[in-house]
């Protein structure tokens, strides 16, 4: 535990700040350094317990099996991803612009939500992978269909989001723009809306697990292509590195689908000064 | 006000009084009528355009259909709920005790705490509804792969908000147990786990609902029996109505275990606070 440099006894603010920014870097180092040591400690153990055992590669393939197979599969496997990643793009998207249409309509009039909000509560609860292949029926094995499957999945939780952000503006801050003569739209877009976007923000980032979800149980219905086809494939013919091999590929686009939303956050607060 | 709306209101008017004599909040039959007249109007708006523009019922049958499979199929569809619902109970429990115990094992261990959670929090990124077919490589097509995927999917959110819960404890209580000389393990017992009773089933909530996708998943990749199964050879023989009939039991299933689940959280609630 690092002990704060107490700001009192700091004469130039200069040196107050590098001494935090120092603190604060060790800190960092310590927190990233403890979960590496121990993936690396883990990997290492499941390399020197798969040589120990002896235990088949279809079962648990070591992981240095697994890097050789990342490596010399990276072509197909980048191949494979690349429509993943797009349709999981798209559907997201997709996702949370009818979510947020949808939700600011829903919210729009108060019997609209009282009709339907239990409705989305309802189809929240339900199991909605249940209908991949009812979606394969209707829409066939195209891309457009998983992007469908996956806009299915992933707007929930946007428009879930959009409704509750939109409703929980600070009355105080709508009643002032009421007697400020603001109109309707005015009020939502000036105040409902930079008050809800935290919210929308958070359900987005839910959207986009839902969606690569959505994208993946497309794939393994309509096996066609995706990462969701290779692992599925990898599967069937007991190729265990290369369904590990695609499962890791898989979370570097999640990341990246992530990584995107979290700039683009960024972008928005920072355009709408929300803190 | 217009009026018509003006006229609405005057003929409700005896209506209101009565419910006022029974004492039933007009609020309450709101949030109650609303969503019921919706989701009736919905389901006759779909009835009818099927009916009426004679859509094919391989794509898309009508309501009036999907009932008529439901009960004269009920015994082909029961025969593969039990299976579904056996595996999501199961890997539910089996994910309740483990997160649980994970948590427990972060919350007073500060190593476990600052190695192993950053780790399980990464796992968690990638859509774990991928790993499916690797827990049947691992386990075959029988029901343990099948409650074992159900496990590992309702691990995370039970693991999540149970961690968030040791740790949401008042800081002042933690700090009296230190200067009582309670044991690590004494104020995790006594004092932070009652605090986390309700992360514990908002936790539950999410996990009873994973459950149930994962057996699903699960049964679509590769099994013999459950809905998923029954759903998939519904596709494979374009009986939808039969599909559809079998996703009205599995959600009418996913809201009976998530009443239960809110149920014990009630419960529990009212044990607590006595």
């Amino acid at each position: 535990m690092t002990v704060a440099p107490d700001p009192t006894k700091s004469l130039r603010p200069g040196v107050r700040l590098q001494e935090m920014i120092l603190a604060n870097a060790t800190d960092w180092a310590l927190k990233l350094a403890q979960p590496i040591l121990a993936a690396a400690v883990l990997i290492g153990l499941w390399e020197l317990g798969v040589h120990l055992t002896g235990v088949s590669a279809v079962i648990l393939p070591a992981p240095s099996a697994v890097a050789q197979t990342s490596y010399e599969f990276f072509s197909l496997m980048s191949q494979q991803a690349s429509p993943t990643f797009w349709a999981a793009a798209w559907g997201i998207l997709a996702s949370a612009v009818l979510g947020i249409f949808l939700g600011t309509l829903v919210s729009y009039s108060k019997t609209i939500m009282d009709m339907i909000y239990p409705t989305i509560v309802f189809f929240q609860l339900i199991p909605k992978v249940a209908l991949a292949p009812v979606f394969v029926l209707w829409f066939g094995k195209d891309i457009e269909a998983t992007i469908l499957f996956s806009v299915f999945i992933a707007f929930f939780p946007v428009l879930v989001a959009t409704i509750s952000g939109l409703n929980a503006t600070n009355p105080t801050y709508e009643r002032m723009g009421n007697s400020l003569m603001a109109s309707r739209a005015q009020i939502f877009m000036r105040i409902k809306f930079p008050f809800a976007l935290p919210f929308i923000f958070s359900g987005l980032r839910l959207g986009v697990t839902f969606g690569i979800i959505g994208v993946i149980l497309g794939e393994f219905m309509s096996a066609e292509r995706g990462l969701g086809y290779l692992i599925m494939f990898a599967a069937e013919n007991f190729e265990t590195a290369l369904l590990l091999s695609s499962i890791l590929l898989l979370l570097g686009v999640g990341i990246m689908l992530f990584a995107i939303l979290l700039v683009v956050e960024a972008i928005v607060m920072a355009v709408y000064r929300v803190q | 006000m217009t009026d018509a709306t003006l006229g609405v209101r005057k003929a409700l008017q005896p209506v209101r009084a009565r419910l006022d004599d029974l004492g039933i909040d007009l609020g309450t039959v709101r949030s109650f009528a609303y969503p019921t007249l919706f989701a009736a109007g919905i389901l006759l708006l779909w009835e009818f355009l099927v009916t009426y523009f004679e859509y094919p019922a391989v794509i898309l049958p009508a309501p009036s259909l999907i009932w008529i499979a439901l009960i004269e199929r009920f015994d082909l569809i029961w025969f593969h709920t039990v299976p579904t619902m056996r595996d999501s109970i199961a890997g539910f429990f089996v994910a309740t005790l483990l997160g649980v115990g994970f948590a427990a094992a972060i919350t007073i261990n500060k190593y476990v705490r600052d190695s192993v959670y950053p780790l399980l929090v990464t796992i968690q990124l990638v859509p774990k509804v991928a790993w499916t077919p690797l827990f049947i490589v691992w386990a075959g097509i029988g029901w343990e792969s099948r409650m074992s995927i159900a496990t590992f999917i309702a691990f995370f959110p039970i693991l999540i908000s149970m961690v968030a819960g040791l740790q949401s404890t008042d800081k002042s209580l933690v700090r009296l147990c230190t200067s009582l000389n309670a044991s690590n393990w004494q104020t995790f017992w006594m004092v932070r786990l009652p605090a986390s009773v309700p992360y514990f089933f908002s936790g539950c909530k999410i996990a009873i609902t994973l459950a149930v996708i994962g057996v699903i998943v699960a049964e679509f990749i590769s099994s013999s029996e459950g809905l998923g199964f029954l759903i998939l050879l519904g596709a494979s023989n374009f009986e939808t109505d039969l599909i559809l009939a079998s996703i009205t039991v599995l959600c009418l299933m996913g809201l009976a275990f998530y009443g239960l689940v809110h149920a014990a959280d009630a419960l529990t609630n009212r044990w607590m606070s006595r």
